[in-house]
């Protein structure tokens, strides 16, 4: 390996080492009960999804700041939860298959309404998997 | 023009008709982007194309959005780019290890079975309106209640063919680098221990490999290797999506004669695992491996120098084979059911491993530019440097969503299929097979391209519409717009309408390079290419027959 091409490879490495350990740190707020802890849930919340349709308890009422687990199934095909503020920005989301229970963990620190939609494509009326003010944190 | 060989004749159609799936693929794409603009826009359009569809059906608009983005991929993907590949390919890999290709009469079945595969798959969409998309999670392709059980079967017919014809083609170039006529012969087994790197990998462990044949080291170009090794890939992408294929037209048939078998008797997590594994190997293995064996064949083609640390490189594409084994896991970073040791280890930092390949690719490229210092910046030089702008651009949003964190709110985006996949796809593997047509063209033909500012043009107007329709597009997607959604209420318009912006230069940007292109070659030369010999009265392009 020529002399240039080395110290190439350490900055690529510096930079790997960098950009890793920071976005595996609690700098990015969610990666603290997504990897380092696992905090118990206040509450849990259950969505179904069959046939295009998005079931769960609305509006789901959260404190700000207190852990809520989301638990979603699904009958029939893949889709995905993901929660959305008013503005359309994403908040987080997973993936729903079917035959398996598909749970996440979050803590809402901003309060306000969110919407739910279905974030995979499950056929044709996908795009209308929205739930207007699923979701109420105070 | 020059009296073409038999060989150059057959390149330059893999080149035109690939050519014309771009064609076709960025139109439907362009449609796409209009509809996400403003979903009424091609009412008038589908009313119309309506009326060419069999029987009585009248889709709704996201019935035909879903067929189109199912075909779109297909057509750009195994139309455009496998095209453009097995044309260079056929052409490269005999012209520098100076041996013919062994099976002449499989180029031409290529050359068929590509087009008749893709369109195939195309039709399932348009006439069939299959929507599945062509991720396929288990079990959207057997859920005949949203999918159509005709278009499902005819898609998988299609896409069956295509991956046959992929098996045919790493065949026939495997066998052409493995056979006996001209210099150098190799078996089975040396060819596959000088893909692999073994004898590189032995010889960093002091060890001699003594049956190693002189093509790992020093003998073999380092392109022929990077085919070899990209094949390896190929190969694995096309038998587990054949696999997948043959299975979803399993249950169609059984649904089509009355006894529909049970979709859920197939785990979606493991399908989605194996299909993932397989369907990577199209982005992370061959397009990477090829990419790099071409800007290593023609940077020192272009500059006259020497590849920079050319022993390094083949180790690189050794490594990049294993990365690309590995690094599935990302496209699952939304599943909470897949093991978080999974997604950390395959999802993340496997894949930065491509960030270390690729990395060292387009270093020695560059290095080898700037030790050859002073360079003319010829069109194909300038096409390689703008590839290597879409890897780095394209690179940098890949590792920014193959990130457990930051996947959170970045999977299933725009980001994801414009600043990622589009910046790759056009802006490199796109502007990379720019650059071999511009090296191709006066070596097949010895004809110059004819205006050469349009050249220029061809790349700005390329350069700034790719760039700029995946920009919009993933900043749409990083305040939450989603891929695979069509979206019905104006929610992104600025975005939308600045994608539609981009798609517009970038389309400028092709059509004048086609217009260079046909004035170069000449109309009737360029339907001299396409017609067959026997159905020509007398051929303007006189080609010799195969050897």
């Amino acid at each position: 390996m020529e002399k240039a091409e080395r110290r190439w490879l350490y900055i690529l490495i510096v930079v790997f080492v960098i950009v890793n350990a920071v976005t595996l740190s609690t700098l990015i707020p969610w990666q603290s009960w997504q990897l380092w802890q696992k905090p118990t849930p206040s509450q849990v919340v259950n969505v179904s999804y069959d046939n295009y349709v998005i079931t769960m308890d609305t509006p789901v009422e959260i404190k700000a700041g207190e852990y809520v687990q989301f638990s979603a199934t699904s009958t029939d095909v893949t889709y995905g939860f993901g929660v959305f503020r008013k503005d359309n920005s994403m908040v987080f989301q997973m993936q729903v298959l079917p035959g398996r229970t598909n749970e996440i963990t979050w803590k809402f620190d901003e309060t306000g309404m969110y919407d739910v939609r279905s974030t995979e494509y499950s056929g044709p009326k996908h795009s209308d998997m929205v739930v207007r003010d699923a979701i109420e944190v105070r | 023009m020059a009296k073409l060989g038999w060989m150059e004749k057959w390149t330059l159609r893999f080149a035109v008709v690939a050519l014309l799936f771009l064609a076709l693929s960025g139109f439907e794409g362009m449609l796409m982007r209009t509809q996400q603009y403003d979903i009424n826009s091609l009412h008038s359009m589908e009313t119309f194309l309506n009326t060419l569809r069999p029987g009585d059906i009248e889709p709704t608009t996201p019935e035909l959005y879903y067929a189109m983005l199912t075909a779109h991929p297909i057509v750009g993907i195994y139309g455009f780019v496998y095209m453009a590949v097995f044309g260079a390919f056929y052409f490269l890999v005999p012209y520098l290890i100076k041996k013919p290709v062994k099976h002449p009469k499989l180029v031409v079945t290529n050359f068929w079975l590509q087009i008749i595969g893709v369109m195939v798959c195309w039709a399932s969409g348009f006439f069939g309106l299959f929507n599945a998309l062509y991720t396929l999670y288990w079990p959207l392709p057997v859920a005949f209640d949203r999918v159509p059980v005709l278009g499902s079967i005819f898609f998988m017919l299609g896409a069956a063919a295509i991956m046959v014809n992929i098996l045919l083609f790493s065949y026939n170039i495997f066998k052409t680098v493995l056979s006996k006529n001209g210099e150098g012969s190799y078996t089975v087994g040396q060819f596959l221990r000088a893909a692999f790197g073994i004898p590189r990998l032995m010889k960093l462990f002091g060890k001699e490999d003594k049956k190693a044949v002189n093509m790992d080291y020093n003998g073999m170009p380092v392109f022929v290797v990077a085919v070899a090794r990209g094949s390896i890939d190929t190969v694995i992408n096309a038998v587990v999506l054949l696999s997948a294929g043959v299975l979803i037209l399993i249950y169609g048939l059984f649904a089509l004669f009355g006894n529909p078998l049970n979709p859920l008797a197939v785990d979606a997590l493991i399908f989605k695992n194996v299909y993932w594994w397989g369907l990577d190997m199209v982005a992370d293995g061959n397009a990477l491996i090829y990419t790099a064996g071409v800007w290593y064949l023609l940077v020192p083609l272009l500059t006259g120098r020497e590849l920079f640390g050319a022993n390094v490189v083949k180790t690189v594409i050794m490594v990049d084979l294993l990365v690309s084994m590995g690094v599935w896991s990302h496209h699952l970073l939304g599943d909470t059911s897949q093991p978080m040791w999974m997604k950390l280890f395959s999802g993340q930092f496997i894949t930065w491993g491509e960030y270390f390949t690729m990395g060292l690719t387009i270093f020695v490229s560059l290095m080898t530019i700037w030790k050859a210092r002073p360079v003319k910046l010829s069109p194909p030089l300038k096409f390689v440097l703008g590839s290597m702008f879409g890897f780095v651009m394209g690179g940098i949003a890949g590792l920014i969503q193959a990130n457990v964190g930051l996947n959170m709110v970045f999977h299933n985006t725009q980001w994801v299929v414009a600043l990622h996949a589009h910046t790759f796809l056009l802006t490199g593997v796109g502007t990379m097979l720019f650059s071999v047509i511009y090296t191709l063209v006066p070596m097949l033909t010895t004809l110059e391209f004819k205006f050469k500012k349009l050249i220029n043009w061809h790349l700005w107007l390329w350069l700034l519409g790719s760039v700029s329709m995946s920009y919009a597009m993933g900043m749409a997607g990083s305040k939450g717009m989603l891929r695979r959604t069509l979206y019905t209420g104006g929610e992104f318009t600025p975005y939308t309408l600045a994608a539609v912006i981009g798609g517009t230069i970038l389309s400028a940007g092709f059509v004048v390079f086609l217009v260079n292109l046909v004035a170069t070659l000449g109309v009737k030369n360029v339907f001299s290419i396409l017609i067959p010999e026997k159905w020509q009265k007398k051929p303007v392009i006189e080609a010799e027959t195969a050897k």
